[in-house]
């Protein structure tokens, strides 16, 4: 029998990998029904809030500065979507468990990148669908509901909430690659997500909480806010998503799969 | 399987998987696989022949011992090795919402493989399994039979130097069973394969080499011939055909030649068994002399016990009768 060549072949594009699976994870992530229920339910809360508040604005004359609505808005909608957003990020490697696992990791991909695709995919989508939703609110707000709000404030705001969403989808992603069910993954999270919100909420004033940032948003979008402070929240949820990606990056380069 | 200065396609010593404590898949597994050997991979339902390929895959992380695939240790990380790897798992699933080209696409890029090197080459692979009628539907509806050559196409994309392929006749009709061991005999000439298969006749047929699996434990890996010779040699059948008479006086004058172990006679088929170490050209030379004096016509030969579905169930009935005994030659491989 001939000895088949066995050199390394040198044909190979090094991030091409990373890049397959970062596409074929945003066009899934666009079409999973998860994604597009959180979409939906945004937006019917936003304009059902938002015509509620234009009609007593218009009709009982009762004025409120778009801020104050904005940060109402933007508790709620928080609230509300960490729980999908949680479903939507520790699912991207759980669910693909096995089988379909077999068919990706199998090839010529390291976990490294495949982690790191399915990370930042889930980002890119769960931040630029927030960022497009929270500022076609704002402008609507502005415009509906009164002009306190300020560029720069607006702008603080979103990316202050940005990075505490990177940071709640790399924890997401992380349970996912750490945890053998995406069933178990997503109901640990949200418990310790909810509850670590609440105890965090009943510390001293002293200490920092997500809760706090948001009562300080009504200040911060008309453009009072300290930099530093949240500079320190973005820093802060930037170095929370780097620590659980870490994690969960080397817990899934060590596990079966 | 056998001493060589080649490099090992795949080497694996002491292998042992253990899942969380609970259930041993893999046993102190030790096996080299040559390049151009095609090893037949059996064993019953659990033995741990899917364990033992996604081991070799870097799917799994061993528990104990190590695997090296082109010299190299392979680990969940090791992207590079994987690229001279074909794959086909037992139930191939696609990602839905995608087309063969998109897939092939897909596996191409999940390869490294630039667009010059996988467009022509995905679309020559679409036309050779048979799928270019079907180009534009939807992966998730395909037949198995269509599952199936698609993940034949995607396991070749790459050009591998080592296949393994699980199971890779598994739900196809005939037609297609037959075309894919046609395939897989061409392949065998240029790659190494390792085909895990319940069908024992495909591995008789397509195989040079089998290592059989039995709870974890590697009972036998060798040259299918070994495997079929191990366990009943020179164990003949004849079908004859004449006078009762004539046949019962043979049968008498048969027991008498020397070397000959036993004679059973059951109707007009005549069972032999010689001695294992006998130059058993000589001792069938006389007994079809002693036939022909008798008028006896041989209607047909053949070797019993020759056949690997009979080795392999006879090997793997033999290494579950051992028992405790097992503890003190825990590698019977040859």
């Amino acid at each position: 029998m001939e000895n088949p060549a066995l050199e390394v072949h040198s044909r190979y594009s090094r991030f091409l990998p990373y890049l397959a699976v970062l596409s074929t994870d945003l066009r899934q992530t666009f079409r999973n029904w998860v994604y597009r229920l959180w979409i939906v339910a945004t937006i019917l809360v936003a304009i059902g809030f938002l015509l509620y508040r234009f009609g007593l604005h218009q009709e009982a004359g009762m004025v409120r500065p778009a801020s104050v609505h904005s940060s109402e808005l933007f508790r709620g909608i928080a609230l509300g979507s960490l729980a999908l957003i949680v479903v939507l990020t520790v699912s991207a490697v759980a669910s693909e468990r096995g089988t379909l696992a077999d068919s990706v990791l199998s090839r010529g991909i390291s976990r490294y990148q495949y982690f790191m695709a399915k990370l930042h995919s889930r980002a890119i989508v769960i931040v630029l669908t927030f960022a497009v939703m929270s500022s076609f609110m704002l402008v609507a707000f502005h415009f509906l509901l009164g002009e306190d709000l300020s560029l720069a404030g607006v702008t603080w705001a979103v990316l202050t909430i940005s990075c505490l969403l990177i940071a709640v989808v790399s924890v997401g992603v992380a349970m996912g690659a750490i945890t053998n069910s995406s069933v178990v993954g997503i109901a640990v999270l949200w418990i310790a997500m909810y509850g670590l919100g609440i105890l965090m909420s009943l510390l001293p004033q002293t200490f920092p909480s997500p809760e706090k940032v948001i009562a300080r948003l009504p200040f911060v979008l008309r453009g009072e806010y300290e930099l530093n402070s949240l500079g320190e929240w973005v820093l802060g949820s930037l170095f929370v998503a780097f620590v659980a990606s870490t994690i969960g990056l080397i817990a899934f380069a060590r596990r079966d799969v | 399987m056998t001493g060589s200065d080649t490099t090992l396609v795949v080497e694996t010593e002491r292998l042992t998987k253990i899942y969380g404590n609970s259930h041993i898949a893999l046993n102190d597994v030790t096996l080299t696989i040559e390049p151009g050997c095609v090893l037949g991979l059996l064993g019953p339902n659990g033995a741990g022949k899917t364990t033992f390929l996604r081991l070799v895959l870097g799917l799994h992380r061993p528990t104990a011992g190590r695997v090296s695939v082109f010299g190299k240790p392979m680990t969940p990380n090791a992207a590079l090795l994987r690229r001279r790897i074909g794959y086909i798992p037992t139930n191939p699933q696609f990602p839905r919402g995608m087309t063969p080209i998109t897939y092939l696409d897909y596996i191409g890029r999940l390869f490294g493989l630039s667009r010059d090197v996988r467009k022509p080459r995905l679309a020559a692979l679409v036309r050779a399994v048979d799928l270019l009628g079907h180009s534009s539907a939807d992966v998730s509806q395909f037949s198995p039979g269509m599952v199936s050559r698609l993940a034949v196409a995607a396991s070749l994309i790459n050009e591998p130097d080592l296949l393994i392929w699980d199971e890779p006749t598994h739900g196809l009709d005939i037609e297609a069973r037959r075309s894919m061991l046609e395939l897989i005999k061409s392949l065998s000439h240029v790659k190494t394969l390792i085909l895990s298969s319940h069908n024992l006749s495909d591995v008789d047929e397509v195989c040079n080499h089998a290592a059989v699996l039995s709870q974890g434990q590697l009972i036998f890996s060798g040259t299918l011939q070994e495997l079929k010779g191990r366990i009943r040699k020179n164990h003949y059948e004849m079908d004859l055909e004449g006078d009762q008479k004539g046949v019962t006086k043979a049968v008498s004058q048969i027991k008498s030649v020397a070397d000959v172990k036993q004679v059973t006679l059951r109707q007009r088929r005549l069972e032999l068994v010689l001695n294992e170490q006998c130059n058993n050209s000589g001792v069938l030379s006389q007994i079809f002399n002693t036939l022909s004096d008798n008028r006896i016509t041989l209607v047909g030969l053949r070797t019993v016990g020759q056949q690997t579905e009979q080795a392999y169930l006879d090997l793997v009935e033999k290494e579950e009768q051992r028992g405790f005994a097992r503890i003190f030659q825990p590698a019977e491989a040859a």
